[in-house]
Parts: structure tokens; sequence; C-alpha cells
């Protein structure tokens, strides 16, 4: 269960037109090869699921669980290694989160080999930033966690299927603002969108996928806390990054001053929560020990 | 839909059904449909219903010239695609614009139609009336939830998942003194104190799993102070989130601060500041083990401090308590308890000490408390006398052990001041004994098991019996009978004393009231009845009248006696009890005169009738000395009392009294003392002989 093969993207590839179809249709396909992980997908957003029915299906997929475990015991959460049975996990971290995780699981995102340079560098940063800024906006922590830790799934998706081309705009536009115009005029639509059109697929809430679609209107706050997220990652995780004024791009809900402590926290977190998401071991000091 | 599907040709639905379906599906205004087609490159709408009619307000020919990326404006370049799909059911949450330009955010649905060159498109505005009017109130739930907590002076938390906190109220932020944004999140973890961390967690984790619990923990301020709260934890489940808790906090800071001054104050002296005798039991009790060795204690009591008192006043008393107190805790070991037992007496309790340590410790003790000190002016040396004990087995609970180091300083004391004694086994045994002993009394008295004798009391002229003298008796089961002289003492020393002579009183009273039933005119006319020193206050009066009336007697057939001692303790208080005894009618005599030391200017002014003379001096006349004895006959006919003269042994003093001038006479040779029964007899048979 723990080591899933890539699908066959082969005839996406060789497709001398980029057809956007044939990426979505290949989720599917992916979805396939992890069954627990779609099971989950589909069963965490219903209103009457418990954490008892979640905690079941996940057990069977003991890699996925033990990542949740491992989330669940990690510094984000405080809950210093309390968290011993998967039910309380999933209690703990949420469903949503969970949720997140089997997407991540199911769009092969763990495996760092076929993604695009920094990806979970840059997505650990983006998730906490979005759940730390997100009481300012009026937002979930734990929902804009979520939102942070899948935006960039559509990057993933165009990069696995155009790696070269998909080089070629990440080193030509070093903004992210740069990069979605570039990748829009590649592929005809943008990584963040093509994301949002995956999550809706699978049953994300409309509050999920609003920010990726509005991210580039910045006449609306729908994408305000996103687009900051992105710009604390980018001054996070971009070396000679060009920093754009805060106020701007947070629709005046932020100032500079607010976000020096926010990357202080970020930092002191982002090693742990990208440990528990790969399901990476954290050495003899990490939440491994707390799991009893 | 179902339609397309491949099915056996036999089972075709029949066109009329089909017909139906298509044209309710046309005519419904619930239900927005449109049909897209691939034309060339492009897509385009080659049809709608009448819901879709109604929902865009274009008319079934103008839909046709609708562009779809004019219909659906977010989704720009090749993101139609994304909604039009060749193999798959799609749905999308998109605005869509109407005929007039409004935007309607609807849920998009599309199906293929096999080919992949046509779709259904079916739109479902996402918000209609009922539902802005259910986020309406859930919005205005939700106000005033968040007025009500973060108005609320009880400081509230609010988590969104395992420990991460999503709201703090103001007064939480006050409590700490931290901004909100320091501690939603985890940032809150970092108030608690660091050794109460793990039970709080441990309350969280019971609470997310739908208990509801409550623990107490410190907070640390941010300017380092530490608060002590209870934090009562609610469990919180949102539907298809998780779990959450609301956590309310109670500060206890200075409540407990309160009653640890409470309790501090109910266990210590404070004046001094030291343990009390309460905490002293508590002490040596949690510390005591039956057979165990090891615990020693030392009873101090300071010498001639009454006289520092009434010398010096009472602040100087204070302040040579104080003085002592603080040189006991100079001197003993570190672990030792030094307690203020009461007035001037201290205990130090040691442990892990034999019996030579403990005396070397009240040697140091001792010798500390001697130094000089300078109190109201005037040079001290502040001595104690100081009782050592150290556990031995016959030591059955802990409360014996002070005891016996109480009666160890009561040896010191008796041994001379400024002493140290360690407790022998002699006095132990003796003092137990006494311990014993006043329990029975106190038993005796209950039960009415002190009986009376009465010794008859005659007239010296006349030489016939005119009264009796009540005395008390106590006949132990195993001791046989015991003295007045050891028993009355033993009761005055335990608070007996009262009821011994409530009972000497009324037993007096019912014996008189019988026998005056039984010989009528023959009976005792009067008898006399012992009164302690420490009987003699305001009740006294109203006990005696009480006695009187409950057996119907004149109050002139009692004689109170007291002692002359008795009278000297507080001369004034003396005087006014006996002149309300003697108001009432009842005569007084004064025991053992010229015992004393009485002045005899005050005799004069004291209202008594009569003067008993001390067994002492009639027993000097045999010896040929009766100096005193007629002295003190003299002097009360001087002043008009009468006189009983007591211990008359033989007839030669009986005489020698009555030519003398004694008024009564009692004693051995004349009548011996009997019981109630015997004197009936006995007054029968005599009276009517002397007539």
């Amino acid at each position: 269960m723990t080591v899933v093969p890539m699908p066959d993207w082969a005839e996406v590839n060789d497709a001398p037109v980029f057809d956007i179809e044939h990426v979505l249709a290949s989720i599917d396909t992916m979805a396939a090869q992890r069954p627990v992980a779609a099971q989950i997908v589909s069963v965490a957003n219903s209103e009457d699921t418990s954490a008892r029915a979640l905690s079941r299906i996940l057990a069977s997929d003991v890699a996925l669980a033990s990542r949740v475990m491992k989330l669940a015991n990690s510094a984000y959460f405080g809950m210093r290694g309390r968290v011993t049975s998967l039910q309380f996990a999933v209690t703990v971290v949420g469903f949503t989160t969970v949720k997140t995780m089997a997407t991540v699981a199911l769009t092969n995102l763990d495996d760092e080999s076929r993604l695009p340079e920094n990806f979970w560098d840059v997505t650990t940063s983006l998730a906490l930033a979005a759940s730390t800024l997100a009481p300012r906006f009026g937002e979930r922590p734990q929902d804009s966690l979520c939102l942070g830790l899948l935006a960039q799934m559509g990057a993933a998706l165009l990069h696995h299927n155009d790696p070269d081309g998909y080089e070629e705009i990440t080193s030509e536009q070093p903004t992210y603002r740069g990069r979605r115009a570039a990748e829009t005029r590649r592929y005809g639509i943008n990584s963040l969108r093509l994301t949002a059109v995956a999550l809706e697929q699978w049953g994300f809430p409309a509050t999920l996928t609003l920010p990726l679609k509005e991210i580039d209107d910045y006449q609306t706050l729908d994408g305000a806390l996103l687009r900051s997220a992105f710009e604390v990652a980018a001054r996070l995780t971009t070396d000679d990054y060009e920093e754009v004024p805060i106020h701007r791009l947070s629709c005046g809900k932020l100032v500079e001053a607010d976000v020096v402590p926010v990357m202080d926290q970020v930092r002191a977190d982002a090693g742990e929560l990208r440990h528990a998401m790969l399901g990476e071991a954290t050495g003899p000091e990490g939440p491994d020990d707390w799991i009893a | 839909m179902s339609v397309t599907i491949s099915v056996p040709d036999d089972d075709l639905v029949p066109p009329e059904i089909v017909s139906t379906i298509f044209y309710s599906a046309t005519v419904s205004d619930n239900l927005a449909l449109l049909v897209a087609e691939t034309v060339g490159t492009e897509q385009r709408l080659t049809w709608c219903n009448e819901g879709a009619v109604q929902m865009l307000g274009y008319g079934l020919a103008d839909v046709r010239t609708v562009a779809l990326d004019h219909l659906f404006p977010s989704l720009g370049g090749g993101e139609l695609k994304l909604l039009l799909r060749r193999e798959r059911a799609t749905r999308m949450t998109l605005p869509v614009r109407t005929a007039s330009g409004a935007v309607i955010e609807s849920l998009v649905t599309t199906t293929p139609v096999p080919g992949g060159r046509m779709w259904t498109i079916r739109l479902l505005a996402t918000s209609n009336e009922h539902e802005r009017a259910l986020r309406a109130t859930a919005d205005a739930h939700e106000r005033r939830f968040s007025a009500l907590t973060e108005r609320s002076p009880v400081p509230t938390l609010l988590s969104e998942q395992g420990m991460r906190l999503a709201h703090v109220n103001d007064a939480f932020c006050t409590l700490v003194g931290l901004r909100a944004e320091q501690l939603l999140g985890t940032g809150w973890i970092n108030t608690i104190h660091e050794d109460d961390l793990d039970g709080v967690i441990e309350q969280v984790a019971a609470a997310l799993d739908g208990e509801e619990v409550e623990t107490q923990a410190r907070l640390v301020r941010d300017d380092g102070a530490v608060r002590t709260t209870v934090i009562r934890f609610s469990h919180l489940f949102t539907p298809g989130v998780g779990a959450g808790f609301v956590g309310t906090i109670e500060d206890i800071t200075d409540r407990l601060a309160f009653e640890a001054k409470l309790a501090h104050q109910a266990n210590h002296d404070p004046l001094t500041g030291l343990p009390n005798r309460t905490l002293l039991a508590q002490y040596v009790a949690e510390r005591f083990r039956p057979g165990a060795k090891g615990l020693g204690c030392l009873f101090l009591d300071i010498d001639n401090f009454k006289v520092v008192n009434d010398s010096l006043g009472h602040t100087a008393g204070d302040e040579l308590l104080v003085e002592v107190a603080s040189r006991l805790r100079a001197t003993v070991r570190p672990g030792d308890l030094v307690a203020r037992f009461g007035g001037d007496e201290f205990v130090v309790v040691c442990e892990k000490v034999d019996e030579d340590a403990v005396v070397a410790l009240a040697g140091r003790v001792s010798e500390a408390l001697a130094r000089p000190m300078r109190l109201g002016g005037v040079d001290i040396r502040p001595y104690a006398s100081v009782g050592v004990t150290v556990q031995t087995d016959e030591h059955a609970a802990a409360d014996e052990l002070i005891r016996d180091c109480d009666i160890a300083m009561y040896q010191a004391k008796a041994g001379g001041k400024g002493r140290i004694t360690v407790l022998d086994q002699q006095a132990r045994a003796e003092a137990r004994d006494k311990l014993r002993l006043v329990a029975e009394l106190r038993d005796a008295i209950e039960r009415r098991e002190i009986t009376l004798t009465y010794q008859p009391i005659f007239s010296a002229a006349e030489g016939h019996p005119v009264a009796v003298e009540a005395l008390a008796r106590w006949t132990h089961a195993e001791r046989g009978v015991i003295s007045p002289a050891t028993f009355v003492p033993l009761a005055e020393e335990s608070g007996l004393i009262a009821g011994l002579g409530l009972l000497v009183l009324d037993e007096t009273c019912r014996q008189l009231a019988e026998w005056d039933h039984l010989l009528g005119v023959l009976a005792p006319p009067r008898a006399n009845v012992n009164v302690s020193a420490l009987q003699l206050d305001d009740n006294l009066p109203g006990h005696v009248a009480a006695a009187l009336e409950r057996h119907g007697l004149s109050p002139s057939r009692i004689s109170v006696e007291i002692t002359e001692s008795a009278l000297m303790k507080d001369p004034t208080s003396a005087r006014d009890i006996l002149q309300q005894l003697r108001d009432l009618g009842i005569e007084l005599a004064i025991d053992d005169f010229g015992t004393g030391y009485s002045s005899l200017a005050y005799l004069r002014h004291l209202p008594v009738d009569c003067l008993k003379v001390d067994r002492s001096f009639v027993a000097e006349m045999a010896g040929g000395h009766s100096e005193i004895a007629s002295a003190v006959i003299a002097l009360a006919a001087t002043l008009n009392l009468c006189t009983v003269a007591e211990g008359v042994e033989t007839l030669d003093q009986a005489e020698e009294l009555t030519r003398l001038g004694a008024t009564y006479l009692q004693g051995f040779c004349l009548a011996e003392p009997m019981t109630g029964g015997h004197a009936a007899a006995w007054f029968a048979a005599h009276v009517e002989e002397s007539r």
C-alpha cells in the first residue's frame, strides 16, 4: 500500500497539443489505484461522518494512517504525543484535514521525485501561512491549512504532464502571479484553477475552491488570504525575492508588521508539517516517539 | 439520461414516454436545462427549457446566439473544456450571467452525450431566498454568541481542532496579559505553567472525546505573575468538521490565598506566628507510629512569667513571648517543630532523636533562653522549666507523648525552676493513676456513688445534738474507702468540684426531708454542708435555694461551711456571695478558722454566724496548750459569733472547751459520723433520751 506507481501518462506527454481534459481524466485513474484514499475523499465531507467511521476506513491504509497520527501529534496541534488512537487523531486534525491528506496521497503529491522543485517547502509554508493568517480574514485556520496544502496540486499535475514546458515557465517567471499568467497562455488554464476543478470534482466545498479561482481578482477579499499566504511563502522560499507590499495583496487586511511574526511561526512549524505530510522519519526527538 | 444507456431493443422505452419526459423537462420552470453542441471548433448553445428561459431571461431563439464564455464569464480561455468534458459528467460552482447582465452563483452540472459532441447543462442557483434567510439566522446566532463571549467577564477559549484555539475573549487576554493574536492557534499553550501542561492536555483529550471535564492549572501572565485557575472544558462538535472544545476559566488565586490565610490563622498563634496546639497535635499524630522510636519532645514553661506580666504589663509579657519564640526557632535543628502550646508554654518536637540528643537540645534551649534581654527598661533572664520525653513502647497514642512531656515539665517546676527533667517512670505511673482516678471519680459522681455520712454537733451548754455536718465518702470498688482529702482536691483540679458540690448539697437536703418525714420533731434541726473555694461563685446562692425548694426545706435548715482560705482568694466577691446566701436566710460558718491568714478587720465585715475552731488547736489542748483555742473562742464571742470546736477526742477536752465558752462541740468521743439511716435511729434514741 505504501508504494503506488504513477499512472501511465505517456499518452498525454506524447500528444502534440496539451489536452487538459486528459490530465483531469488521469486523476480518476489515480483514484482507482488508492481505493482507501479515494473512499476517504468521498466520505469525509458528508455531514454525518463520524471520527469512528473515518478512522475505520483510514486504518486500512497504514501509510496514510501513520501520517494522520504523526500530524495529530505535531506541534501544530499542540497535543504533545497524547494522541495514541487513530480515531482520536482524526478528531484532533479534523475531517477536512484527513480528506486533504487522502487527496495528497491520491494524487501522488507525496512522491517528491515527480514534483516541481521545492514543491513541499513552498506548500508547507503556504499552508502554515494561510492557517496563521486565517483569523485576520475571518476564515477557519483549519480550512486554510488544507487550502494551502492542496493549492499547488494543479501545478504538480501540469509539471508532471509537461516537465520541460513547466520547467521553462518556472525559470522564466519568478513570481507566482507571472507563472499563473504563463500557465494560462500555455495550457489555457492556470494551476490554481486546475486545482479548483479537481477539488470540486471530489466534492470539496466551494469555500475551499473559491479562493483558488479568485486569487487574481485584487478587488475582492475572496482571494486575499491565499494571495497573502503565497507572498509569505515566496518570501520564505525564494532567493532574492522581490517583495510585493502585503497591504495591496491583502486588500488592506495586513500591514508589513503583521508578516514578521507569521514568518517566524511558519519557519518554526514547517519542518514538522512536511514530515507528517510526507511520512518521513523525524529523528530521535521527533513526533514518531510520541506514537504509542 | 438513462434513455441513452444501451438496452436490448425489446426493452426500449416507448416513444410516447420519451416524449412525455422530454415535454415535462421542456416546460418545467424549476429546472434550468440547456443543451450545448460542438459546432466546428467551438461549442454553442442549441436549446434550453422553460426553466432556463426564466432563470436567464433569454428567449429560446436568443439562447442560440449567446456565446458560452459569455454565459460563464469566469471560464476564460481554454477552461470551457473543463466544464464540457467528453467522457465525464462535471460539476462546478460558477457565476452565470443572465440577459440583464446580473450574475447568479450557480451549481453547474454537465453531462456529455455519447460521442462527446453534445452536453446537457443543468443550472441550479446556489443561493435562493430560503437559504439566504437560513444563513442570515445562522449569522445572527453566531454574532450573538460571539458578542456574549467577547463581553463575558468569564475568560473563555474556543478550540477549532485539538489544542488549537479559534477564539479567545477579552477576559482571557486580560487574565494572561497578551493579545488575542498571540494566543490563537497554539500560542495560549505557552501561558500554561510547564508543570500543569500535561494535566491540561489530558483533560482537553477527554473533552475532545466528548466528556465534560475540569482541571486546576496555573497560568503564567506576560509579566511573570502566576494565577491559579480552574479550567472547565466542554465538548464541541461541528458536523463534517470534527471535535473541539469550549473552555471557561475561573481565577481562584485570591480565593486560595484567602483560604490559605484562614488555614494559617486556624493553625498558628497570631502573637508569635508559631504553630498552635491544633497544628502540634496534627504534626505529632502524622509522625507517631506506635512501637516506633525516634520521636522526642520538649515541653517548656517560662518561669515567673506571671511576675513579668503583673509587674511590667501585658505588652512586656507579649514581647517576652515573642522573644522566646524567636530564640527557640533559632536554637532548634532545622526540621524541628516549635509550637506555642498556650500561655507561656512552648513545645518542641524532634524526629530521629534519642534521649541524649533531646536532653542536649533542652540544654541548648535553656541556655539560649537565659541570655539577658531588656524588657520595659529592666534586664531579665527568661529561665524556663523544661520537660523532656522520647517515644517509648508504652506510648500508645501521639497525645500521650505530649502529655508525658507536660508531666515532666511539672516535675521540673516542682523540683525548683530553671530545670530540665526527663520523665521518670514512677512519675509517669502516678500521673496515669491519677488520670484513671479522675475518670472513676467522674463516673462515681454521675452515678451518685459518692455517699454522705453525718456527724452530730452538740450544744456545749445543754449537751444535746443540735445539728449534723454532712461529710462526703467515696468507697471505691477496688481501692476501698478514699479519703475526701484525696478526692476533693482531685475534683477541684479536674473541674469536677461543681458536680460534687451539687451532689452533696442535694443529697443533704434530701436526707433532711427524709428525716423530717421519719422523725418529725426529732429530726436534726440543721445540716452543715462544706463548700469548696471553687464553688464560691455567683451560681452558688441559686443552687442552694433550688436544692432547698426541691426538697421543701426552709433556709434555716442549712448551714454553709466555707474554709478561711477560700474566702481570702477574692475577698470582695466572696463577701458578695456570702451576703446573698445570708439574704436567703442561710447560716454561714468559717471552717478551719485560724489556719489561714485572715485579716481580723476583714472578718468583722463578713456576714457569718459561726467560726469553727480547727481540730489542730483542739488537739493541742491534750498537751496543755489551750491558748489558741481559747483566743479563737474569745474572739468569736467578741464579734458576736458562735463557735464550733471540731475534733473533740476526749470528754476532758469537751469539758475544757465548754469552760472556755465554745458554743458547739463535734468529735468522735461524742458521736461518730454515720449513714443517714443510722443517724435517724441515733437521733430518735438520743433526742428522746436527752429530754
